[in-house]
């Protein structure tokens, strides 16, 4: 079953225009990567899921994106309900400059999931241990989030997406700021995540999109070129394009 | 040229730039200390008051009393002090003529009544004997207890006369002339009499036009910002607010005095010379201040907190209230500081709204006619008589001591709560 369905998608910065025409569909509880050498508008596509492109003024979006058969780029598309089911992690670690457990208890406050305190508590401590976390944090959730190494504010911020339990969580580079360890250890979060979340990565790493998705779209100067199974955008490309930069040949 | 000659060059030109650097700060301090030293030197001896403990003869019959009776405090407080009082003063020297009974009124302080009444009525026990008073000094004398004037100029240029000065140096020989400090230059308000004045008037003029300023510039300039910065669409109506805002600042203070003036005076009719109209004056003059202080620490909040929170499905509203305001505010805060020390310090404005008129009266609300600290500092420099220049200096170290305190308020405000993001 498709979870999101992108019909005709144009972007336009200004003038520029940054995507052609997209059209692709991803899979459920499935992890698909958009691969591509840089500004050829794979993270653009992905802020256009959660609508995130709206905070850049100059940024204009047309066609469908349908998440759950229902068209987000509508007017009245409530954006607050729309972030609550498609989270997102950035390239940066960006915790709140609050304590751990204050990251955390953010979304679950703001969007009135938790009843009680306790439930809180159960929230937090779920969230971390999904993240791989707690075990590293249990002692000190309520020291600064921003005190924790790269690797771990990166967890933390998986930890604080997925407190809210979104259906789709969507990651633009979120290793490319991390050392090889705190890679391989995010990565094998999100084969976990992968479980109860559709997950899209932005990655510059073609070996790390062949290690951890299912699905890849390949996508070259604002035009998805080609996009199919991992195992077979990697082994048999159909477009040459794609072809050439899998083997390095340019990007 | 060759390498070596190069390297050396390069060293010397270093040194060079570092000790113009040295020599600018140099100056800056020397500027600074010459001028605290000068307020310093001068205002010091006006946080002294000088007394004459003269002996009072708080005799019935002097007072017009029943000896018999131990007088009420209505009897005491309808009592003729003057009379007393001259009649006092002449027993310092039984032999004086009628002009220099005059002249040794003068050696002390026109309150002189009151302060005789209220010993008697704080000391009851005293009726009917001989008892010493502190009577306060007249200014001219004070000045000459504390060196301030010369006293071997011709009698004709003194303020005070030989008579005068024979007298009170009787009295300083037997222990009588007393230095103390000098509480009522911060209880007392305004006063025609250097040595009677004080800035408690001043003092709660400013606090309520600051507090009233405070009240107005910090919530709307706060708004102003953050709306501008977190909501407004970046275009040409907007660069426009920008610049008059940038503008604004660049206003000399005087012609917001002419505003509070025209609008404020004029057509609302508003209360002349009260703090509450300084305060809405200077609130437009601090205005631009918070709102370009509060513009920088929004801008400085990185964008990447926003993204943060409007991905995880915060509304605008709650992105800016919950991240991006909190984070801000030190920064804001600060600014804040910095405005209101500006206010505090603002003369000019005040003065058009007629805060420069001479109150004799502590005032009690921002509606009640006050003057302020600037202010005070404007009117004690004008009046000609000796004893004011020591109080000018005064004034000046009080409110220096206000700014000083402020800023160090807004540097620690900056250390302590700016958030370090990664």
């Amino acid at each position: 079953m498709n979870k999101i369905e992108a019909k005709n998608v144009d972007v336009y910065y200004g003038a520029k225009q940054a995507l052609f025409d997209i059209n692709m569909d991803i899979e459920a509880n499935k992890v698909t990567a958009l691969i591509g050498p840089s500004g050829c508008g794979k993270s653009t596509f992905l802020r256009c899921l959660n609508r995130m492109n709206d905070v850049i003024d100059i940024c204009k979006v047309s066609g469908v994106v349908k998440i759950n058969d229902y068209d987000i780029n509508q007017k009245d598309t409530d954006v607050v309900r729309l972030r609550e089911k498609v989270g997102m992690i950035f390239q940066k670690p960006n915790p709140f400059p609050k304590t751990i457990y204050e990251n955390i208890s953010y979304g679950p406050e703001i969007h009135g999931i938790a009843q009680s305190k306790s439930e809180m508590d159960n929230i937090v401590e779920e969230s971390l241990r999904k993240a791989a976390l707690w075990e590293e944090v249990k002692d000190r959730i309520h020291e600064p989030g921003t005190g924790l190494s790269g690797g771990q504010q990166q967890r933390l911020c998986i930890a604080r997406t997925i407190s809210i339990k979104p259906e789709v969580i969507l990651m633009d580079e979120p290793c490319s700021a991390l050392d090889p360890i705190a890679t391989a250890q995010i990565e094998e979060l999100i084969d976990e995540l992968r479980k109860e979340h559709t997950i899209i990565i932005v990655t510059h790493s073609m070996s790390q999109a062949a290690r951890v998705s299912q699905n890849t779209g390949f996508f070259h100067l604002g035009k998805l070129i080609e996009v199919g199974s991992t195992d077979k955008i990697f082994k048999n490309p159909t477009q040459q394009q794609t072809q050439d930069y899998i083997t390095g040949r340019f990007g | 040229m060759n390498k070596e000659e190069r390297l050396i060059k390069r060293y010397k030109a270093e040194k060079r730039f570092q000790f113009y650097g040295k020599a600018a700060i140099f100056m800056a301090l020397l500027f600074l200390l010459v001028f605290l030293t000068k307020i310093f030197s001068t205002g010091y001896t006006a946080f002294q008051k000088t007394w004459l403990v003269i002996p009072v003869n708080y005799n019935a019959d002097l007072l017009y009393l029943d000896p018999d009776k131990k007088p009420t405090t209505e009897d005491i407080n309808d009592a003729d002090f003057y009379e007393f009082g001259i009649e006092t003063f002449i027993s310092l020297d039984p032999d004086a003529s009628e002009d220099q009974i005059m002249e040794l009124k003068k050696m002390f302080a026109f309150t002189f009544e009151r302060e005789l009444k209220y010993y008697l009525l704080d000391n009851l026990d005293s009726f009917g004997k001989t008892v010493d008073v502190k009577l306060t000094a007249s200014d001219d004398l004070d000045q000459v207890f504390k060196g301030n004037y010369p006293r071997d100029i011709p009698e004709n240029r003194r303020r005070a006369s030989d008579y005068q000065l024979k007298i009170f140096d009787k009295l300083n020989e037997d222990g009588r002339v007393i230095s103390e400090f000098n509480a009522s230059f911060f209880t007392n308000a305004d006063s025609r009499e250097a040595e009677l004045a004080g800035i408690a008037s001043s003092f709660m003029g400013s606090l309520f036009s600051i507090l009233v300023c405070l009240s107005i510039a910090f919530p709307v300039a706060l708004l102003a910002a953050v709306y501008l910065e977190e909501f407004a669409p970046k275009n040409r109506f907007t660069d426009f607010i920008e610049v008059n805002i940038n503008n604004l600042a660049a206003v000399p203070s005087i012609v917001f005095g002419l505003l509070g003036l025209g609008v404020l005076l004029a057509v609302f009719g508003l209360p002349r010379s009260t703090p509450l109209v300084g305060g809405i004056t200077l609130s437009l003059m601090t205005l631009p201040t918070i709102i370009i202080a509060a513009r920088a620490s929004l801008k400085a909040v990185p964008p990447s907190i926003r993204e943060a929170a409007l991905a995880m499905g915060a509304s605008r509203m709650q992105t800016t209230m919950h991240h991006t305001v909190p984070l801000a505010l030190p920064g804001t805060l600060s600014g804040t500081i910095i405005g209101l020390a500006q206010a505090l310090g603002e003369t000019a404005p005040l003065i058009l709204i007629g805060m420069v008129a001479f109150v004799n009266t502590i005032p009690g609300t921002p509606m009640d006619p006050a003057a302020s600290l600037p202010v005070q500092i404007y009117i004690w420099a004008e009046s000609a008589e000796r004893g004011f220049v020591e109080k000018v200096s005064a004034c000046i170290m009080v409110l220096l001591f206000f700014l000083i305190f402020m800023n160090l308020g807004a540097q620690l405000i900056r250390h302590k709560f700016e958030k370090k993001w990664n």
